[in-house]
């Protein structure tokens, strides 16, 4: 169905702002359409049109606004009814979403819909002209290896992409594109699943995904009293404090804290590891992290091969000490 | 309540980077020698909620894989556990199947076993890390789908799925048959009885293959794949990593401080 | 509740020797094993030596998963800095004798399992046996967390820690002067580089033992063994001279590892496993009793291990005991009697067989091999020899008779080594 060479981005609003994985995919597309030609079409689901001329200014030339009253909350029967919708109507080449709730759901739905390629957290897209392909380089096996998948023929491809893997383009208000709303509304025989409750936790300040400090904390802290005290490390740093799989499954702290393939992916300017061995699952979420600092008793742990600092020893002994010493300065 | 589990068997993703290899002339992991593939750690975790929702409503369970002759051992788990079935989907037609085919073949194995008011699945698969399967399947066969659930619960022939999302849960409501992909925030599968293991061993356990679905295998494998790989490596990020030392811990932390408010952003 | 013919508690090569002779004699086995699947936990250095396994699956070479043939050993004396090699090649060409297979627990174990399991018995694995079900003084199953297993007759093939030994009243805890600890890692080298660097040919294998420094002294030993893309690099040390020193095995691996001599060796392998596991040595005076109402006890549960210092063997002596174990257990059906009585019959095969027949005939080594003249005079001395022999420091070279009479001086006097050779003669 990809007769052109566009590309139409599956964009996600909150607080009435792009979300910073919307402003990435941009990005890429606008880099990307810059090689084949073609427009950066961008579908926001929801009531926040507000957000349509930022689209612009990061990078879309057309954006289609979707504000039926069913986009008000996450409904992925709608969703993937709409892009549907919309895809048939753009034809584009590639569709992008990111590796979000959003994008889990929807993209290979949407996919096995129109009988598209597919391709899941990706951390790499590139436009290959001799070809003329699309290859798409994603981490499996838990971040232990990559592939390269390469579409085939003129299929439409779905991919999502990973946050943080690709920059966005700096914003220009002087860009120029234009805003469609989309009239057609959602036929609401097909809408399977309805949403009966919603369990948010909003979290505070600066979220992880955004931190350029986080502190985290894994399996060696031992329980909750040890996120006490990395909580106080990171409070006294400005930063945020993150966890591997094993505290959150130990409920020691909640799952919004978890980094890593399954949890947030980060890349914050300095990530200090307490605690944390260094499982691929994890790592693969922290790679694009400035400078790890880790804190291990054991030497041989994984997590010291991919940090730049490294200290072995207990975190009982060793974190006090680093919060007096933060708090004297120099 | 009849209820199909889709299991697959994976490399150990807990194995340790050292041993995970790759040939780079055919783009296929080296299997790690003396360490048997295991059921995929998601699907283990469908196969409880399966195991729960019948402790509560009675009815049947029934896993289903489709990866080779030798799945027959990872179904033995989803028996030890206590499913009532299990059917090996095997056939050469299907190697090298994508996710599409995948979840076409085992949506063609649920439309045999004919009579299901739920399939679950793992939220993806521990070794590509997909996460497609399942949705796919419900659009093949046009029921609803939830994925990365942490609980479900059938009343009065309607499901309520609990599935978690970034910052929390939300809970849906939905008709059967339905699809579900279940999460690790489910929390932990069982570990089979000693009896529940020597059952599983006797258990005699079909195959199913292609032309027993009726399938043309034009439609499966290779030859229908989506996207092709051009490329697989192995990926070990690795930085040279600066020990901090000192006589004792005390001081050792010391200089890491120093070394913090120097990097520090 | 379904009975079983036999259980037997342990997967490795005792209990799976037992549970092939009985299941392929038609009987109901059951085989528990603690670990994921049959290998998972296991180690050794390890090489197969002799004829047992063999004889229970002839030619399992062909089949089996094993990493190379031995035809090639060395015994190097190690003091600091410097190494005296022994170095044996044989290639077994003319098929006089059949070599030694340098193998991976993890892989052999499964296959043994899979072999076991094809002959009719249910290997169920993840399943830690703690305790008995008993019927007066007789033992009549096993139980796991709870669950019943009855049986007829029990065989304990659970290896040195054997907690079911103790409970069953064979016998009480093996103590640390009985037990060696062993630690072994893993190495990963490309196949061609092992072969150059071992001088090694195709599938030929070596193994090479190492006494002296790399110990430091302590009574034990250092092996390394080449599998064929990797390397088990591995000390085997006293348990109670660790306890005593308080040395970690784990310690003596690295100074193992560092000494140059072995670094050469192993220059550039990559870590792909790490274990640990105690190793019974004491033979004879360490055996327990070997069957009781209902139940029989074998490998290295029972102390069947031969350690001469120059050899170091356990697997084989498992598997004749377990096949003499199954035997008993075949007998003792056919009359329906599992009593002590009708199981007397496993003590006499293995009496007919080399397992006690060897461990009589070595009975003195292990007492011989505490002497520790062994890890520190003798190597020092040897290498101190060589270099006096070899080093020209510009003055005029003596006499090699009086090299070697000037090099022992201080060290150790000519009764001491009369003594030690005499003692070594008995016991080897
Ligand atoms: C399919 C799949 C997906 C997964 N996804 C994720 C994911 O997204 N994110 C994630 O994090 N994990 C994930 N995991 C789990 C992952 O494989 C690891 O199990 C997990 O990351 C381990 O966490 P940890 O290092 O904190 O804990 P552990 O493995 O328990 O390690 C604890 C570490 O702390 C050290 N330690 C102990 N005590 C102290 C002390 N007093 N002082 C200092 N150090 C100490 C220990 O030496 C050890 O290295 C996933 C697993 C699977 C199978
Ligand atoms: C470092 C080292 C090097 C060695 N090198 C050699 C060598 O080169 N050549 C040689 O011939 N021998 C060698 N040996 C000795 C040899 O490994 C043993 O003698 C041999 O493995 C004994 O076999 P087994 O079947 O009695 O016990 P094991 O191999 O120890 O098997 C016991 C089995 O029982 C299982 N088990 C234990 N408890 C329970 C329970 N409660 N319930 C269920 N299952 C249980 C265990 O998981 C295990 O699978 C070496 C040993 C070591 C440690
Ligand atoms: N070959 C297969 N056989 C059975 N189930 C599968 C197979 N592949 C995937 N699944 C199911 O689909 C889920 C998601 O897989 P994936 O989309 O490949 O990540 C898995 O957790 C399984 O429940």
């Amino acid at each position: 169905m990809a007769e052109s060479k566009h590309i139409l981005v599956i964009g996600e609003v909150e607080r009435e702002k792009l979300t910073s994985t919307s402003r990435e995919l941009l990005g890429g597309a606008r880099r990307l359409a810059g090689q084949m030609g073609g427009m950066v079409n961008l579908l926001l689901m929801g009531p926040a049109v507000s957000a349509a001329q930022e689209g612009i200014q990061y990078g879309a030339d057309k954006v289609y606004t979707a504000q039926d009253a069913i986009f008000s909350e996450f409904n992925s029967d709608a969703c993937t009814q709409l892009t549907g919708e919309i895809c048939r109507k753009i034809r584009p080449m590639l569709c992008l979403f990111g590796q979000s709730d959003l994008g889990r759901d929807v993209a290979p739905r949407l996919a096995a819909k129109l009988d598209a390629g597919l391709c899941m957290d990706c951390v790499e897209i590139i436009f290959d002209a001799g070809s003329n392909r699309l290859l798409q380089t994603r981490p499996v096996f838990g971040g232990k290896a990559m592939a390269v998948m390469a579409t085939s023929g003129d299929r439409l491809q779905v991919n999502t992409v990973r946050a943080k893997s690709i920059a966005p383009e700096e914003p220009k208000d002087e860009r120029k594109g234009e805003v469609i709303s989309v009239t057609d509304g959602v036929d609401a025989s097909l809408i399977k699943v309805k949403l009966v409750e919603s369990k948010r936790m909003e979290t505070e300040g600066v979220k992880l995904e955004d931190a350029k400090i986080i502190v985290a904390g894994g399996g060696g802290l031992g329980g909750p009293e040890g996120f006490e005290m990395i909580g106080q490390l990171a409070k006294l740093m400005g930063g945020v404090v993150g966890a591997t799989r094993v505290p959150v499954d130990e409920n020691w702290v909640p799952l919004s804290m978890e980094i890593g393939q399954t949890g947030k992916i980060v890349s914050p300017d300095l990530y200090i590891a307490i605690g944390i061995s260094g499982a691929a699952q994890h790592v693969t979420g922290i790679v694009n992290s400035k400078k790890i600092v880790a804190i291990n008793k054991d030497p041989d742990a994984n997590i010291f091969r991919m940090a730049d600092v490294g200290l072995v020893a207990d975190y009982k002994v060793a974190v006090p000490i680093l919060i007096e010493k933060l708090k004297a300065g120099r | 309540m009849e209820i199909i589990v889709c299991i697959k068997p994976v490399l150990d993703p807990d194995m340790p980077p050292a041993k995970f290899s790759v040939d780079s002339k055919t783009n296929r992991v080296i299997p790690p020698e003396g360490m048997p593939l295991v059921i995929n750690p998601y699907d283990a975790l469908a196969v409880e909620a399966a195991l729960k929702i019948k402790e509560a409503k009675g009815g049947k369970i029934t896993a289903v894989t489709l990866a080779g002759s030798f799945a027959t051992e990872i179904l033995r788990k989803a028996v030890a556990m206590g499913a009532d079935e299990a059917i090996n989907i095997n056939d050469p037609a299907f190697e090298d199947s994508d996710t599409f085919s995948t979840a076409f073949i085992l949506a063609e194995v649920v439309k045999k076993i004919g009579k299901y008011d739920l399939v679950l699945c793992g939220r993806q698969a521990a070794d590509w890390d997909n996460g497609v399967v399942g949705s796919v399947i419900a659009e093949y066969l046009n029921i609803p789908s939830v994925i990365r659930a942490k609980g479900i619960v059938v009343t009065n022939g309607k499901l309520r799925v609990e599935r978690v999302v970034a910052n929390g849960f939300e809970i849906y409501e939905m008709g059967l048959p339905a699809v579900v992909t279940l999460s690790s925030e489910m929390g932990q599968a069982r570990i089979p009885t000693g009896w529940g293991i020597i059952n599983a061993v006797k258990k005699k356990i079909p195959v199913w293959t292609c032309s027993d679905l009726g399938l043309d295998p034009v439609r499966v494998g290779k030859t229908a794949a989506r996207n092709s790989l051009v490329k697989l490596y192995t990926f070990s990020p690795s930085r040279s990593c600066e020990m901090i030392t000192g006589k004792d811990d005390k001081e050792a932390a010391g200089k890491l401080a120093e070394k913090i408010m120097d990097i520090k952003p | 509740m379904e009975n079983f013919d036999a259980i037997v508690v342990g997967a490795g090569p005792a209990g799976c020797a037992a549970a092939y002779t009985m299941a392929k004699a038609g009987l109901n086995v059951l085989v528990l094993e603690r670990g994921k699947y049959a290998g998972a936990k296991n180690t050794w250095g390890g090489a197969l030596f002799g004829s047992a396994m063999n004889e229970v699956f002839p030619e399992f070479w062909k089949e089996a998963p094993v990493e190379r043939s031995v035809s090639r050993h060395a015994i190097s004396f190690l003091t600091k800095d410097a190494c005296l090699s022994v170095d044996y090649k044989d290639s077994h060409s003319d098929g006089s004798s059949t070599p030694g297979f340098i193998i991976l627990r993890a892989k052999f174990d499964q296959w043994m399992a899979g072999k076991v399991e094809k002959a009719g018995a249910i290997i169920a694995a993840g399943l830690e046996v703690d305790d008995f079900i008993r019927e007066g003084k007789a033992i009549r199953g096993v139980k796991v967390g709870g669950e019943e297993f009855p049986a007829n007759v029990v065989i304990l093939a659970d290896g040195v820690n054997s907690l079911l030994a103790v409970k069953a009243g064979l016998r009480g805890e093996f103590k640390a002067k009985d037990l060696k600890q062993g630690v072994k890692e893993v190495l990963r080298l490309p196949r061609e580089v092992i072969e150059d660097r071992f001088n090694l040919r195709g599938t030929d294998g070596a193994v090479m033992e190492f006494v002296g420094h790399c110990t430091l002294g302590l009574p034990g030993g250092g092996f390394i063994y080449t599998n064929l893309d990797s390397l088990s690099v591995g000390v085997v040390v006293q348990l109670s001279a660790l306890l005593e020193k308080r040395v970690k095995a784990s310690e003596l691996l690295e100074e193992f590892k560092a000494h140059p001599a072995v670094q050469s060796l192993i220059r550039g392998g990559e870590l792909l496993e790490y274990s640990a596991h105690l190793i019974p040595v004491s033979g004879i005076s360490m055996m327990p009793k070997l069957f009781a109402d209902g139940i029989m006890i074998t490998g290295d549960a029972a102390a069947m291990v031969l350690g001469t210092g120059l050899i170091l063997e356990g697997a084989n002596f498992a598997v004749a005991a377990g096949v003499a174990a199954g035997n008993a257990a075949i007998r003792a059906r056919e009359k329906n009697d599992y009593s002590s009585a009708a199981l007397q019959s496993y003590e006499q095969a293995l009496k007919d067989t080399f397992v006690l027949k060897d461990l009589n005939t070595f009975r003195e080594a292990p007492h011989f091999l505490e002497n520790e003249r062994i890890y520190n005079a003798y190597p020092q001395w040897a290498c101190d020899l060589m270099s006096r022999i070899f080093c020209s420091n510009g003055k005029p070279r003596k006499n090699t008779f009086q090299v070697v009479r000037e090099s022992m001086k201080g060290r150790f006097n000519i009764m001491q080594l009369f003594s030690d050779f005499m003692r070594a003669r008995r016991a080897m």
